[in-house]
């Protein structure tokens, strides 16, 4: 099992070698189309392991700032979580971790990136947070996905060098794994937005089947996301939205808190 | 279009402009000491009265080895119809070994089809120490709508001068307010409030204890307050001040008393009196 699953690595990963990242997603022939087994894209199931909510990077334990307004009861049902998570989608997850992974893909410096990153997440926690969850799946990342570009990363973090942040660990992962670039975007803030969704359930509390409905709608805005991200500029990165990043702050002197950020 | 440069140096517990420049729409009134610390005190001062489209104002300042300066605006910076296009003002600011800068501006207000950018780069030492406010107020339309502006684009850069060639960015904060993309007032935003106030201190004594002394000082003032610490570079820490309210007069209250803290505590100063000059 251990060998079967090591040289599917490396084959993933020599394909995802410079620039190599369309090879599997785009066919040279045009192929008819054929069984389950055959067609299974060569990242589809990597990608559905890395953003599946079981993956224990500790996102269970980070409210990233909704839980202030849940203690001040702005936030206490499910119209009202998707509100918030609507403005969470398209401010803070816009502007700083989904244009760090476009900015990754587009081949900017993970060493430029991480410095970025921990520069603007002004609020402690959820700096601490991405840092925190960035390390989980680096970890995880070199033990199932390893490849080179992983491994420089985790190197810089180990030397102290970066900080070593959530998105950004992801993107060198699915960026080795030969993930288009918006399908990946795509894929990471729904991945956020699900983990955050599960979060509200057991805080607020919302019901399963409401949880899954604010998932539904959620669709609309990271698709909304991922078609802003693509044209925002360097000089929008990192852009905060002041309630939202005030909540951030504030969270670290509330009293009763079930979460880290 | 204006320009503006100084550098200010220290001879003897007393700072001063070693060099000054300025061209076009900027220029700075004489200096002041408003108390026996040495520290310098310039008045900036924009005699076309406001910005506009396609305006550029460039300001540079260096603050020599232990010399202390306070600069501030004469009035609010005024942001008028940019059709089109937009007005920008740059700012580059470095700082020497146990220099100091106290930035305290005006607020910024931008009417109706205003855009507007501004860009500031600090670079300072790990001995260096920093103070800069903030207050971005929601202009106002002729039939009084607020946020009826385009863009209003705020973004600092804190850089330390680690070693030798060793510079790193211990702060970004980038704040972008256009209303015309979505309710810029409601939950995450503005939270309802008019008003947004930033305090930024990069400071070697800046620590958890102090944030939690300037929390409970702004907790006194009517507004909606956040703080929390940067990351840490070379020994030096920056701290940030973020705050909602619905006046310029409940924000410059409160981040004048947070900054009347930090002059009694590090240089036994008394609070900041602008007006008394």
């Amino acid at each position: 099992m251990l060998s079967t699953r090591t040289s599917t690595s490396r084959t993933l990963d020599t394909a995802a070698g410079e620039g190599g990242c369309a090879r599997f997603a785009v066919p040279t022939t045009p192929q008819p189309p054929s069984p389950a087994t055959a067609s299974v894209g060569s990242y589809q199931l990597a990608l559905q392991q890395l953003t599946d909510s079981a993956l224990p990077t500790g996102a269970f334990a980070h409210s990233l700032g909704f839980e202030t307004y849940v203690d001040a009861g702005v936030v206490a049902d499910e119209a009202g979580f998707g509100a918030w998570l609507s403005m969470f989608i398209s401010q803070s997850l816009t502007y700083s971790d989904g244009l760090a992974v476009r900015f990754l893909y587009e081949g900017w410096d993970v060493l430029d990136l991480d410095a970025l990153l921990s520069a603007q997440l002004l609020p402690r926690q959820v700096r601490e947070a991405s840092i925190k969850m960035g390390g989980r799946l680096l970890e995880i990342g070199a033990e199932v996905f390893p490849s080179d570009a992983l491994e420089l990363y985790r190197d810089l973090v180990t030397s102290g060098a970066a900080a070593g942040h959530q998105p950004l660990a992801f993107a060198v992962v699915a960026r080795s794994l030969g993930v288009p670039q918006q399908e990946a975007l795509a894929a990471y803030l729904f991945a956020t937005v699900t983990s955050l969704t599960q979060n509200a359930v057991r805080a607020i509390p919302l019901g399963q089947n409401a949880g899954q409905r604010v998932l539904r709608k959620a669709h609309d805005d990271v698709a909304a996301a991922t078609e802003r991200i693509a044209r925002l500029t360097p000089d929008d990165f990192g852009a905060v939205s002041p309630g939202l990043e005030i909540s951030q702050m504030r969270h670290e002197r509330q009293r009763a808190r079930m979460f880290m950020s | 279009m204006g320009e503006l440069g100084l550098v200010v140096a220290e001879r003897a517990g007393r700072s001063f402009a070693a060099h000054q420049y300025h061209r076009g729409a900027l220029r700075v009134l004489r200096p002041h000491y408003l108390d026996d610390s040495g520290q310098v005190c310039y008045v900036v001062v924009n005699p076309g009265g406001a910005y506009l489209g396609a305006d550029l104002f460039l300001i540079d300042v260096e603050v020599g080895d232990s010399a202390s300066l306070l600069l501030t605006t004469q009035s609010a910076t005024k942001i008028y119809r940019t059709p089109g296009s937009f007005a920008e003002q740059q700012m580059h600011v470095r700082l020497g070994e146990g220099a100091r800068l106290e930035l305290m501006p005006d607020q910024l207000i931008a009417y109706r089809e205003a855009s507007y950018r501004q860009r500031t780069c600090v670079t300072l030492k790990p001995s260096s120490s920093l103070v800069m406010a903030e207050v971005v107020t929601p202009g106002w339309s002729p039939d009084g709508t607020a946020f009826r502006y385009e863009e209003v684009r705020l973004r600092s850069e804190m850089w330390v001068d680690a070693a030798e060639g060793d510079r790193q960015l211990l702060a970004l904060d980038n704040l972008l307010i256009r209303p015309p993309s979505g309710d810029v007032s409601g939950m995450g935003f503005m939270e309802g409030y008019s008003h947004v106030g930033s305090l930024v201190v990069v400071d070697a004594r800046v620590d958890q204890a102090l944030a939690d002394e300037l929390n409970a000082c702004a907790a006194e003032h009517d507004a909606r307050t956040g703080i929390s610490l940067t990351r840490a570079v070379a020994g030096t820490t920056g701290l940030v001040l973020r705050s909602l309210s619905n006046s310029t007069e409940d924000l410059n209250s409160l981040l004048s008393a947070c900054n009347s803290l930090l002059r009694k505590r590090w240089y036994r100063q008394e609070p900041l009196d602008l007006r008394k000059h």
